[in-house]
């Protein structure tokens, strides 16, 4: 599983790194949407794996600098805020992961998905058992498609 | 397994390299827009029912997520305004409002009071705090999600 994860991660840093450089090529043509919306759905599972895996060099590259997330309860974090939570030695998670991702919009510079993340463990002073909806937003800032938030809300309706 | 699913990732982020081969992004918007004012139109318009201007200001992605996870999209949401079940808002007022402007979209969050009740009188009275999406198409701003967090901060 570790060197599974370290592969992916290293992957998916490589081929964001060099589009920085891509990105300063003039007059590039268009991504087809239906690449931003397979990047953004990787970057959902990158994003909860770093969380699961206390990932903080991943989380630090992945969030936007003003990202921010609302916690089922209503608790607000900002960027330190959230990395800080889930680099807590009390916290504890035995379960983290995305499923039913479904990309809502996608421009050459936004995307916005839905998923349903299951969480189990106490993370931030909440204690989550089950499955919660998401709306995730990614945006491309300099050449890059980084976290910009994302609302979480404890999934009760069925 | 794993392999499989390295090797997949590695196939689907050598593909979607190509989003990355853009000139870079505009810089992020600033000033101007009156989020403030955006935030109290949008709700104003679904407490007094005002589904013309809904119907403009929600884009298509729209997604609706309540607190207890029921998501509507634009369709049934709107449809449920408009519908006999519509739900009698007598307050919809947002505080706090706070944008983060990232170019093409933007995250305002809020502590919005809800008063009200349902169409067969369960009351819907609450506190929340709301995490709002909004995206900017042809140079207008519009709704593309919402999710909202029944706020327990306080308790």
């Amino acid at each position: 599983m570790t060197r599974a994860y370290g592969l992916a991660v290293t992957a998916f840093l490589m081929i964001a790194s060099g589009g920085v450089a891509l990105g300063q090529a003039p007059k590039k043509p268009a991504a087809p949407v239906e690449d931003i919306a397979a990047l953004a759905a990787i970057m959902d599972h990158v994003w909860l794996d770093a969380a699961h895996n206390r990932d903080s060099a991943t989380l630090q590259w992945l969030f936007a600098d003003d990202f921010v997330e609302i916690h089922p309860g209503g608790d607000m974090v900002n960027k330190q805020q959230q990395i800080d939570q889930i680099m807590d030695p009390q916290r504890m998670l035995n379960e983290l992961h995305p499923d039913d991702i479904q990309v809502r919009y996608v421009s050459q510079d936004v995307a916005v998905l839905t998923d349903t993340t299951t969480i189990r463990g106490t993370s931030g002073g909440v204690t989550y058992n089950g499955q919660q909806r998401v709306i995730r937003v990614f945006v491309k800032q300099h050449g890059r498609w980084r976290a910009a938030g994302a609302g979480i809300v404890h999934l009760t309706a069925r | 397994m794993k392999t499989i699913y390295v090797g997949t990732l590695a196939l689907v982020l050598g593909c979607a390299s190509l989003a990355f081969a853009q000139t870079k992004s505009a810089a992020p918007a600033t000033g101007g827009e009156d989020w403030n004012a955006l935030d109290h139109k949008w709700l104003d318009s679904e407490r007094t029912g005002d589904l013309d201007y809904l119907e403009k200001f929600f884009a298509d992605s729209y997604v609706l997520v309540l607190a207890d996870g029921t998501t509507y999209t634009k369709k049934e949401w709107l449809g449920i305004l408009s519908g006999p079940d519509r739900p009698t808002l007598l307050k919809l007022d947002p505080v706090n409002i706070k944008a983060r402007v990232f170019g093409n979209v933007a995250i305002l969050t809020d502590h919005t009071t809800v008063k009200g009740h349902d169409s067969k009188g369960n009351s819907l009275d609450g506190e929340f705090n709301v995490f709002r999406v909004v995206i900017k198409q042809n140079g207008i701003w519009r709704a593309t999600g919402v999710v909202m967090n029944q706020d327990l901060t306080k308790k």
